[in-house]
């Protein structure tokens, strides 16, 4: 039977070409929407790497040029901080901190080897207690680290294996962009601090050291102790804003700049949900019409079917397996089409999430043509063999 | 081999009722070829598709081989029509998109365990045996009348049915095709003992068949044996 329902279909491509492009082009689309959101979703069940529960990050801009003035009034910013009952303790940090809407990449190679472009991100020693860091490998950075020959750094295991491979980095060098060398003291297993939804990329932590180059940050972590809410928010910031008198200082939790850029990526992934959706209803809408016009077309041969030994059930499969055999052709230049994304690793993702993708938008297409299969079908069915042979 | 029993066939709609059968009586025995007769509307396709299976009386009985077809339901009577009978339709219903090959092997797909080189197989002799095994690779609209009607009988007899209907097959067809179509049916039904029921307008089609029913308004209004049929050559 099957190989009856090819014949007939590709004796019939003429008139199924219409048909044919449009479940192409409905799984073209389909794949592209369905490539995205497997990107995200696996990435989201990836480890972040860090505890963004009952972190804050106070944003302090001052309006004095001095530098030396700036990073005093920070350094007593901070001492106030950690001075509260509430809090358990506070981390400066560059701009680029978790969830940030700002990146600070840097060119990092060992010896000859390729140049990686990794996030660079300068932390106090206090980072890896507030953000909960898990040090893998090697150590975070300590006080011992002032009178280090080389700039210590902790990476990420991505950045490891891309410059080492399956070797131990600690102690290695590793060479930067304005070619100073810093030393790696310590491998973190995973820090995705970008977004949610991103994959993890190479990240560099550098150490903030004050004594060695006094800089002003003007972002500092801060981890709360749980259950601490909006009454000492206010009564700090009031406190805070004592010491830094005509100063902006801005308190967020990490929490809700995880959900601003959870926004950001959910966007694009609804809006092609949505043109995705409207595509497939016309597809489901054109499959369906044309499927109800053929059948009522080819009352004559049901009843044909019928009166050479068809049961009822064999000319409602036939329909449902003419469609699949349907789907089947417009899929197969989909899938020539959509496998050329894995092979030639195009945007870089990963291969799996082509091929999972791949997988779910050819179901999905299937699903669609049954279930607009399944009705015109049973029509066909139901028609009675002598009259339908009595009106052709 | 068919037996109808006080058949009635009634079309109901909301505001008319139509009888197209009317206590109709029958045996047709093994190996015979009977002609049916009758104006338009009297009923004869009624008639064939009640015989066929293809629909059901109103009342009355309609025995296959003795056993009364009200106890089956729809798949089994597919498998009935399947293995039993072949129908020859007037308008030939053949499948434009398949090849005569194909056509020819339809009644095949719904028959288990036939692979696919024995059905090629069959449908070969099955046109062999019409007469057009130089016509396999053609399509229907390459085909005249005649040709297509034999493809149709063709697919009628792959399946070695022991009951053939007919329903006007010579009714689309000139003389010439229509006396050809006539012999083919002939030669089955001497040759291969199969039984044949012919719906014909025709009356000289009718007299070469051994029996001839006739109806008017859905009754027989006979039943009897035809003079010019060639007992000689049974």
């Amino acid at each position: 039977m099957i190989r009856h329902l090819f014949k007939l279909i590709w004796n019939r491509k003429k008139s199924n070409f219409l048909l044919i492009s449009e479940i192409f082009f409905c799984f073209l689309v389909l794949f592209a929407v369905l490539s995205l959101v497997v990107y995200n979703v696996r990435n989201y069940s990836k480890p972040l790497g860090f505890d963004y529960d009952n972190v804050w990050l106070l944003t302090a801009r001052a309006d004095i040029d001095s530098t030396e003035l700036r990073i005093a009034v920070e350094e007593q910013l901070t001492q106030k901080i950690r001075s509260y009952g509430e809090v358990e303790g506070t981390a400066l940090v560059s701009s680029n901190s978790p969830f940030a809407f700002s990146q600070m990449k840097v060119w990092a190679k060992v010896g000859d080897g390729p140049r990686i472009l990794a996030e660079n991100l300068d932390v106090e020693d206090t980072f890896a207690e507030v953000m909960q860091l898990n040090v893998s490998a090697g150590r975070w950075f300590t006080k011992q680290d002032d009178a280090a020959r080389y700039n210590p750094v902790v990476i990420n295991r991505v950045l490891q294996q891309e410059l080492f491979g399956d070797e131990s980095a600690i102690g290695k060098l590793i060479t930067r962009d304005d070619s100073s060398q810093v030393q790696v003291i310590g491998v973190v297993d995973h820090y995705r601090g970008s977004s949610e939804y991103a994959e993890e990329s190479p990240v560099i932590f550098t150490r903030i050291n004050q004594q060695r180059e006094a800089v002003f940050w003007g972002e500092i972590l801060i981890r709360v102790k749980p259950g601490t809410g909006i009454a000492f928010e206010e009564r700090m910031v009031k406190d805070l804003s004592g010491i830094a008198k005509n100063w902006t200082l801005e308190l967020t939790t990490v929490e809700k700049m995880r959900q601003n850029k959870e926004k950001l990526s959910m966007v694009p992934m609804i809006a092609m949900a949505v043109v995705c959706g409207f595509l497939i209803f016309n597809v489901a809408l054109g499959l369906f019409g044309v499927l109800w016009y053929n059948i009522s077309r080819r009352n004559g041969e049901i009843g044909l079917r019928r009166a050479l030994g068809a049961s009822a059930n064999q000319v409602y499969r036939q329909f449902i397996g003419e469609v699949l055999v349907l789907a089947t052709f417009g899929l197969v230049l989909g899938v020539a089409f959509a496998i050329q994304f894995p092979m030639l690793q195009v945007f870089e993702v990963e291969s799996m999430v082509y091929f999972i993708a791949l997988g779910i938008a050819v179901g999905l297409i299937y699903l669609l043509a049954i279930g607009c299969a399944f009705y015109p079908s049973r029509q066909a069915a139901a028609i009675h063999p002598a009259m339908a042979l009595h009106e052709e | 081999m068919i037996t109808l029993k006080n058949i009635e066939k009634v079309y109901q709609t909301k505001t008319i009722e139509t009888v197209a059968l009317h206590n109709v009586n029958l045996h047709i025995p093994k190996g015979e070829f009977v002609s049916v007769m009758g104006p338009s509307g009297c009923g004869k396709s009624t008639l064939l598709n009640i015989m066929g299976l293809l629909d059901e009386p109103t009342n009355g009985i309609v025995e296959i081989d003795g056993t009364p077809i009200s106890r089956y339901r729809d798949k089994e009577l597919a498998h009935i029509r399947n293995q039993k009978i072949g129908f020859v339709f007037q308008s030939y219903h053949l499948i434009n998109d398949l090849s005569v090959l194909d056509n020819v092997e339809l009644p095949l797909l719904y028959r288990s365990g036939t692979s696919a080189s024995e059905s090629r197989h069959m449908a070969l002799t099955a046109l062999e045996k019409v007469g057009l095994s130089a016509r396999t690779k053609h399509y229907p609209t390459q085909l005249s009348g005649g040709q297509r009607q034999r493809v149709a009988i063709a697919r009628a007899l792959i399946g070695q049915p022991e009951i053939i209907l007919a329903d006007e097959p010579t009714g689309n067809l000139d003389s010439v095709m229509g006396e050809e179509i006539m012999n083919v049916l002939l030669t089955l039904n001497r040759q291969d003992g199969t039984t044949i029921v012919m719906v014909t307008h025709d009356e000289n089609m009718a007299q070469k068949t051994e029996r001839l029913i006739r109806f008017f308004d859905g009754q027989q209004v006979s039943d009897a044996k035809t003079t010019a049929y060639d007992y000689q050559q049974v």
